[in-house]
């Protein structure tokens, strides 16, 4: 059965930012007992390549700066190798899985789910239009790892 | 007359820049490392309770909260005036070691290393850790591997692996479980044939840099460090050693209650970085440097097996005092080794899964000092409360600001060895970053010198002549 990996990440104490936190934390209580593999952090770096290298499939949970507050993007996440000198303070999902194949020979199928924020202020509770989508994050989420990951894989 | 700048220094922690003035033939009269941004941690804390030090002043940074959650909880705990119970000091000892090798792994491995192994004339499009994954992929493996389980430690302990809550004023607020000693346990070997792996490539390198090993920094300095009262090395305890340039002890066993009278700040005119001094000696003589390097300077022995063979080959290669600031990254990877032998010992030790982890107290002292070896060096946390226990001053003297005096001048001495004004190529600029990363600093916790610092802004015509100047007081 391959493993499916949750990355939620973001600041908690920036309003929405803290999207990813919240839903990797519904996603857990759900897929417990699962092969899944939820981790919660505030900012993606280099020592996750070789978790996702262990994977077959992996979500990124983020909030998004971009377009209406509240809406939700589902994309496919391609190893794309980055060119910032910088792998200390920003990988990006793209840039993770580039490093888990050319370290580790391998990296999942991996999409990457966002929600348009409406606010990153101070403040350690979601929008209400943030809050009104998590639901949807979530069962998506849990669509895709059931279906597509842990399904598939067994 | 022309001025450089390195706006911003790359692959540090925090932001700073580094001005570099030219006379008319090309070469290097002056230099100067600004830090450019504040913090204001002291001044905003006022009026909090003493006991949310901890965790306001994790949130310094992102790369080492475990030490300012340490010397928070260490200032707190002078502030009730309790004994933490035997088990807390041992599971804060194995949690800052695991910072230690999880903050030694990212300075060598990610920030430095592609200088190292690719080269400082290298293409700058590549010189950086995707250049290093492509061309010695092992290394970064090790690299990651290492940084990973430094930080495993941190989270199996706190629960999380920054800004962790765990530490707390008086001890810890949950013991530590057999699984997760047993977990931590068994991945002690693999982590310390990574160091000693590592250890074995860069000794093998040194000859390639017999260059910057002469410019990079290795002017006569004041070094200060941690000792226990043997003298060995300490990371969590102890009390500063100071050392002249020639290796003599000039002040010894300097505790929490006497620091002020051996360590002096002053600010400079155009940075927000203050400049420690050794008081005895006066501003601006009395630089010293603090970190891997100088703790190694100062410490009789590292006190772990490996290490010690290891502490002893360093010394036998480059003397008994190691003034050259290239050799940073030979310390950090020698103290990394320690961190994990260390760590083992204190595991090993039964009490570490004791349960009573935290002494309880309110206010009993109007004063606190708190002091640790952060991985770049001495770490100081000073509050005073009044009888409600609210902060009414704070003071952090950073490991950054005590090595500000020095690196400026490791700036200037590499500056005039490698830069030509007439054939400038990046290699050039590239050294000067290097000998500022060697230092490992961490500018966003070092910028603490609120209300202090007399705002200098001054405007440069084309040709480089001052035409005019503001000053704040």
């Amino acid at each position: 059965m391959g493993k499916v990996l949750i990355i939620g990440y973001g600041n908690p104490l920036r309003s929405d930012d803290g999207l990813g936190w919240h839903a990797s934390r519904m996603i857990a209580q759900e897929l417990a007992g699962h092969n899944a593999e939820v981790i919660t952090c505030h900012q993606l770096t280099p020592e996750l390549a070789e978790a996702l290298s262990q994977s077959s499939h992996a979500v990124f949970i983020d909030a998004d700066a971009e377009g209406e507050p509240g809406e939700i993007h589902w994309r496919e996440v391609r190893p794309q190798a980055e060119a910032s000198s910088a792998l200390t303070h920003t990988c990006s999902p793209a840039g993770l899985l580039a490093s888990a194949a050319q370290l580790y020979g391998r990296c999942p199928q991996a999409v990457a789910v966002t929600v348009t924020a409406q606010s990153f202020e101070f403040g350690d509770s979601l929008s209400s239009v943030v809050s009104a989508a998590l639901p949807k994050v979530v069962e998506r989420v849990l669509q895709f790892a059931c279906t597509d990951g842990l399904r598939t894989e067994s | 007359m022309r001025k450089i700048t390195i706006d911003a220094v790359t692959r540090i922690e925090g932001h700073a820049k580094v001005s570099i003035q030219l006379d008319d033939n090309g070469k290097v009269t002056s230099t100067q490392l600004h830090v450019t941004q504040i913090r204001g941690f002291e001044k905003f804390t006022e009026g909090r309770p003493y006991y949310e030090m901890p965790s306001i002043t994790a949130r310094i940074c992102g790369i080492c909260p475990i030490s300012h959650l340490l010397a928070a909880s260490k200032a707190c705990d002078a502030i009730m005036s309790v004994r933490i119970p035997e088990t807390a000091a041992l599971l804060r000892e194995v949690l800052h070691c695991g910072q230690v090798v999880q903050s030694h792994a990212l300075s060598f491995f990610h920030l430095s290393a592609p200088d190292l192994l690719l080269g400082m004339d290298s293409d700058p499009a590549s010189r950086n850790v995707l250049g290093l994954l492509e061309k010695f992929p092992d290394i970064a493996r090790d690299g990651i591997a290492l940084r990973k389980f430094g930080q495993q430690v941190i989270e199996g302990l706190a629960k999380e692996r920054i800004h962790p809550s765990w530490v707390v004023p008086g001890g810890v607020n949950t013991p530590l479980e057999p699984a997760v000693r047993d977990k931590i346990l068994s991945g002690l070997p693999d982590a310390r044939a990574t160091v000693r792996r590592t250890l074995k490539f860069f000794k093998g390198m040194l000859d390639q840099f017999k260059e910057e090993i002469e410019h990079f920094g290795n002017a006569p300095s004041m070094y200060a460090g941690l000792v226990d009262a043997a003298g060995k090395l300490q990371l969590y305890d102890g009390g500063i050693r100071f050392k002249d340039a020639d290796g003599k002890i000039v002040a010894d066993h300097v505790t929490t209650r006497d620091y002020r009278n051996f360590i002096g700040e002053a600010a400079l005119p155009n940075s927000y970085l203050k400049a420690p001094y050794f008081k005895p000696v006066g501003f601006p003589d009395g630089v010293y440097r603090v970190g891997p390097l100088a703790r190694l300077n100062v410490a009789r022995s590292c006190g772990t097996s490996m290490a010690d063979a290891e502490f002893t080959e360093f010394h036998q290669r480059l003397g008994k005092i190691v003034p050259g600031s290239f050799h940073f990254h030979y310390a950090r990877l020698i103290e990394a080794l320690y961190g994990l032998e260390r760590m083992e010992a204190l595991l090993n030790d039964p009490a570490v899964l004791g349960k009573q982890i935290r002494a309880h107290a309110g206010v009993n002292c109007l004063e606190g000092v708190g002091m640790i070896e952060a991985p770049r060096g001495i770490l100081i946390h000073h509050y005073k409360v009044n009888e409600e226990g609210a902060i009414t001053w704070a003071n952090l003297i950073v490991a950054t600001g005590h090595n500000n005096l020095a690196i400026n001048r490791s700036i200037q001495q590499v500056a005039q060895h490698f830069v030509d004004g007439n054939h400038l190529q990046e290699g050039m600029l590239n050294r000067v970053s290097a000998v500022v990363r060697a230092y490992d600093p961490c500018f966003s916790c070092s910028t603490h010198a609120s209300g202090q610092i007399a705002m200098h802004i001054q405007l440069f015509g084309p040709q480089g002549s001052l035409l005019d100047e503001l000053k704040s007081a």
